[in-house]
């Protein structure tokens, strides 16, 4: 039933807002509620109480919000989750994704029991054969393959990959692969975001993502992002909506009219890879205005404006404050990017553009700028990242009262080094070149501005085949599944074939699970098992324990802790002690004693790690607690109130200052092109940027690269999260489909992309019609879905769908290897923003659209 | 005796879905049949375009349609004292007329044993994963693995085969003063329920201090939830 239909005939839409926006009165006659009702006994409540059991906290990573919950548990059973309110970040607010978690921990296709492949093919369509099998044989089998490259003196070609995660996967991530000789662990966090770090390292040298001071803003640019529905704090802000949008005025940037843009004041569907330009005329708007906040950033010594549009400006001119490089960062870039010339990149119009810089100079430092991986993650987006992040300098913003700000840390302990438990081979091994390439001349990946310093997690599967720099022999992966999440997703078919021998600790069967040789269950992270987690949001910082609130509902272990403990034990049956002498060294802060069993050592280990928030001895800030049961019981740490300004004069930049000019992406750059002897051009050459010379180093332009020419491939592919996808990992839950048009767009048990209609017309596609998208390099097939919220020239899909595994409602037929939908990753080609090392997933390709 | 009313703000309103899932939770209802749920709307062209979501549910209307025509002896569609329209399962003949006649949509009859997806019994990888109803078995679960009893306590808890089911405002959890599940789980705090009849309850004041509309006025169903404020702030 249509809005139209059930609002009724008679009530058409004009009306219906006319209503909306009368007067009280209407209401007061019509639900007769002016009187004060006599008073009366209330009647008896009957006998029978409700939500029977106990709410144990936990917390919960259906995505990257982390928040901190409560699960209701009654004989056992897991009946209802919400909010642990005693989080400072979220309070009592929950989310929409965390009631399918029900749904995951119960769901029926999890994997039970170990299991061996019987088929020593590997393909997408071969049957693995998987056979039950006991964790001590597959943990036996596990241990005689790593005692194999110890022998062969390459325990290098081990890799441990990783996707989500806990705060406790210091065990296995980082001690059990050093201890083994391997520098290889891989994360996915490339594939997450690491482009939208750059902006705000390369400014305010800051690697990760930004916290935002909502309850004093006055104005919020939604950038890219879409934050009532999905990354980070989506619980907050579900609550904060309403009253920021009565305080402040709310602008999104988007090529798609998303869940926050239909709840915004305005919505500019920026031209998909055009963000920069729009970023930049916004800095020239806020600077020719005079509108730059004068306190952060300085003025004119006689206090008169000299910034002209296509003049340039005399350095010695301007006195900065807490800012580097504005002058120079005018001269070489912002003088010439007129909102005129932005207009023609971007499709947004030059008033549009003064109107929304002017009002954000106008506010000025209660204002912010808020960026999601949407104007970064594309293949030259790291200086897009910048520009945007820039406004926020321009306005004094940064790290101030209603602006863009960041968390606290979070009080942790450490298990052991792993130091005096790597043998010969192992200090010798971890020092070998990482698998992903990083820091090779065409992969900078400048993590926290060094070069190589973050992962380039989708070239592993290139890498792999290519066995550059060597080959993988054996391989261990959680909580991820790579074959799906990565683009060009098969590439990893290829790659994980091609690995002899690979364990997969998942909760699902998955597409990677597939060619796994050993699959092991693992706990579901909300309900089975120990762990924790940190988030800031609502300018605080919490941290919360994972809890095994219930028990695993079958013969499932943790991957983080109680693998590795089991896994030490078969090593050492072999001769290999290490990593049980590393397993033997954690210890019970309260006892002392070493861990019995795989479930002491999750407990201990989960205890080292938190016991600066726990154990007053070692206080050091934000709530306290009288020892580990109270935090236990209590499940959740806040922080105590941000301090604002702190940072001003002591960035973690290489002038201490926020960089307009960058020195500190010059040093990275710099460094990086000496170990290749070579140009700082010739590297950005190499990296697919068109910028040469200075600006190198400042926020500029560059033209969208785009993979696919205009007239073969038309629309430019608009990709984006799901508001209920659980970071991927609720595709086998009822529920994502039942709620699926809560997606704008989106329709329930279907898989649609969404196509303008004036551009359906053109195409001749109808609503409804079964279509395969096809890009350069793969295709999907979907329905088509004729929508005005997706600009011509763009096709938008929601991520989430197209699994070909997973289970029996995210395939549409698991045994024949049938998709259910189609994955975005099968059309968007493997590229990267190069300089940090993240994966393009936006503006990178075009499409065409064919009858499927 | 109160006077039931819920009211929705939708301006607070983030159209999540929290409401339609908390609900499904809450009382068990089998995939595809929604007592809570929504409507939605795009409208415009490009770039002039908007998307609205308007919550829905059963309106517990004071002219109730569903009940006029129920042609059960007592009514198995009810009016109760405290303004809500109930249902009994016992006495549903399940001949649908209630449904046809709501004007709202949102009375759903199960045409086959409900949760069919929980009660097979197959596995995708013998002896390696699970089967629906061995989950539920293993879990203590009844049907549904994570099944709430509290349905049970004023309605069946899994409705059965060839009757309707529909929204009972919560009654069992209103009835012990607790507030519906559907208000409960709302992340943006948009949901209320309250007596109309108290002037000092939190419905009464958000209808003194704002305009509501209600859903199909002219059908003269005289709704009992209404809705506050616009959900597009543009």
């Amino acid at each position: 039933m249509s809005l139209q239909e059930i609002l009724g005939s008679k009530i058409k839409r004009r009306t219906f807002l006319k209503i909306a926006g009368a007067t009280g009165a209407l209401a007061m006659v019509s639900a007769g509620c002016g009187q004060k009702r006599a008073e009366e006994e209330p009647p008896p409540a009957p006998q029978y109480s409700l939500e029977e059991g106990t709410w144990l906290p936990t917390g919960c990573e259906g995505c990257t919000s982390w928040c901190a919950k409560e699960v209701l548990v009654k004989d056992g059973r897991a009946v209802k989750i919400r909010p642990n309110a005693l989080s400072k970040v979220h309070g009592d607010s929950g989310c929409p994704r965390e009631h399918l978690g029900l749904q995951q921990v119960y769901d029926p296709d999890r994997i039970k029991v170990p299991m061996k492949r019987t088929n020593p093919k590997k393909g997408r369509y071969e049957d693995p054969g998987f056979v039950p099998i006991s964790w001590d044989e597959a943990m036996g089998i596990f241990a005689d393959k790593l005692i194999e490259l110890q022998k062969n003196a390459e325990p290098h070609k081990f890799m441990v990959m990783r996707g989500r995660y806990t705060q406790n996967n210091q065990v296995l991530y980082d001690r059990f692969p050093k201890i083994m000789g391997s520098p290889n662990n891989i994360s996915h966090s490339s594939i997450c975001a690491e482009a939208e770090k750059f902006g705000p390292y390369y400014t305010e040298g800051y690697w990760n993502y930004r916290d935002y001071d909502l309850d004093n803003t006055k104005m919020v640019v939604l950038w890219g992002v879409d934050p009532i529905s999905s990354n980070r704090q989506v619980s907050y802000y579900l609550k904060a909506w309403g009253d920021l949008l009565e305080r402040a005025y709310v602008v999104t940037i988007d090529p798609r009219l998303s869940a926050s843009a239909s709840k915004s004041h305005a919505w500019l569907p920026v031209k998909p890879g055009e963000d920069g330009a729009l970023a930049l005329a916004m800095a020239h708007v806020i600077l020719t205005e005079g509108l730059w906040s004068r306190e952060f950033a300085g003025d004119f010594k006689d206090g008169k404006n000299r910034f002209v549009a296509g003049k340039t400006v005399k350095e010695e001119d301007f006195e900065e404050t807490y800012t580097f490089g504005l002058v120079k960062w005018w001269n070489l870039e912002v003088k010439d990017r007129t909102p005129q010339w932005a207009a023609e990149k971007t499709g947004i119009s030059a008033e549009k553009i003064i109107n929304v810089a002017k009002r954000l100079g106008e506010l000025g430092t209660h204002a912010i700028v808020w960026q999601g991986g949407g104007p970064n993650m594309q293949v030259r987006g790291g200086y897009s990242s910048m520009a945007i992040q820039a406004l926020n300098g321009l306005v004094g913003s940064v790290d101030n009262v209603g602006g863009s700000i960041r968390g606290a840390s979070v009080p942790s302990g450490n298990v052991p080094a792993p130091d005096d438990f790597m043998n010969e081979l192992a200090k010798d091994g971890v020092r070998k070149q990482k698998i992903d390439q990083r820091g090779y001349k065409e992969f900078p990946a400048l993590n926290a501005g060094r070069s190589g310093g973050g992962v380039v997690t989708n070239r592993v599967a290139d890498a792999i085949l290519a066995e550059d720099p060597y080959d993988i022999k054996v391989a261990f992966g959680y909580w991820n599944n790579f074959n799906f999440s990565c683009p060009e997703a098969s590439r990893w078919d290829e790659a994980m074939a091609k690995i002899p021998f690979f364990v997969h600790a998942v909760t699902h069967a998955s597409e990677m699970s597939i060619f796994a040789d050993i699959v092991l269950p693992s706990t579901h992270h909300m309900f089975e098992q120990w762990g924790y987690m940190s988030q800031k949001g609502n300018t605080y910082t919490h941290a919360w324990l994972n809890q095994p609130v219930i028990d695993p509902v079958w013969d499932c272990k943790d991957p983080e802790t109680e693998m590795v403990w089991l896994l030490a034990q078969k090593l050492a049956e072999r001769g290999f002690t290490n990593l049980k002498d590393f397993c033997d060294a954690v210890k019970d802060p309260e006892s002392g004693a070493s861990a019995a069993n795989e479930k002491e050592f999750a407990l201990f280990c989960t205890k080292v790690r938190t016991r600066p928030m726990w154990d007053p001895a070692e206080y050091k800030a934000g709530d306290k607690f009288s020892g580990w049961e109270d935090f236990k019981t209590k499940g959740v740490w806040n922080s105590g109130e941000y301090p604002f300004k702190k940072l001003w004069g002591n960035f973690g930049t290489a002038t201490k200052q926020f960089e307009f000019y960058s020195e500190t992406l010059k040093n990275a750059l710099t460094a990086h092109a000496e170990k290749h002897k070579t140009t700082v051009d010739d590297i950005l050459a190499t990296c697919k940027y068109q910028a040469r010379g200075e600006k190198a180093f400042i926020p500029h332009y560059e033209e969208p690269y785009i993979w696919g020419n205009e007239s073969e491939y038309p629309l430019v592919m608009v990709d984006h999260k799901s508001r209920f996808n659980r970071e991927g990992r609720s595709a086998n839950a009822p529920w994502y489909y039942d709620l699926k048009d809560a997606d704008p767009g989106d329709e329930k048990w279907d898989d649609v992309a969404r196509i303008n209609p004036r551009d359906a017309a053109l195409l001749g596609v109808r609503n409804g019609d079964r279509i395969r998208l096809v890009s350069p390099v793969g295709s999907l097939v979907c329905t088509a879905k004729l929508w005005e919220g997706t600009p011509p020239g763009t096709v938008g899909k929601t991520f989430g769908q197209g699994h070909w595994a997973y289970g029996r409602v995210a395939a549409k037929d698991f045994k024949k290897r049938e998709a259910r939908g189609g994955n975005n990753n099968d059309v968007l080609p493997a590229d990267y923003e190069r300089l940090s090392g993240s994966t393009a997933f936006y503006a990178v390709t075009r499409v065409r659209v064919e009858k499927a | 005796m109160p006077n039931y009313a819920m009211v929705i703000d939708l301006h607070r309103c983030t159209g999540c879905g929290a409401c339609v899932i908390g609900c499904k939770i809450e009382n068990n209802t089998p995939e595809g049949i929604f007592w809570a749920h929504f409507v939605h709307e795009t409208v415009g062209h490009f770039p002039d375009v908007r998307y609205t979501y308007v919550p829905t549910l059963c309106n517990h209307c004071v002219n109730a349609p569903c009940v006029e025509v129920c042609p059960v002896n007592p009514k198995a569609m009810y009016k109760a004292d405290n303004g809500l329209t109930l249902h009994s399962t016992e006495r549903c003949i399940g001949c649908r007329l209630c449904e046809k006649a709501c004007p709202y949509g949102v009375i759903s009859y199960n045409e086959e044993e409900p949760h069919r997806f929980w009660r097979d019994d197959t596995a995708l990888i013998s002896g390696g994963t699970a089967t629906p109803k061995e989950v539920a078995e293993r879990v203590g679960g009844t049907v549904l693995p994570y099944y709430n009893r509290d349905r049970e306590a004023t309605y069946k808890g899994i409705r059965p085969k060839n009757v309707v089911e529909k929204c009972t405002m919560c009654d069992h959890r209103i009835a012990r003063g607790v507030d519906t599940y559907c208000n409960t789980v709302c992340p943006s705090k948009a949901r209320f329920f309250g007596d109309l009849d108290d002037s000092d309850s939190e419905v009464s004041k958000l209808l003194r201090s704002h305009s509501s509309f209600r859903l199909k006025e002219e059908t003269g169903t005289e709704p009992r939830v209404y809705y506050i404020r616009k959900y597009n702030p543009s």
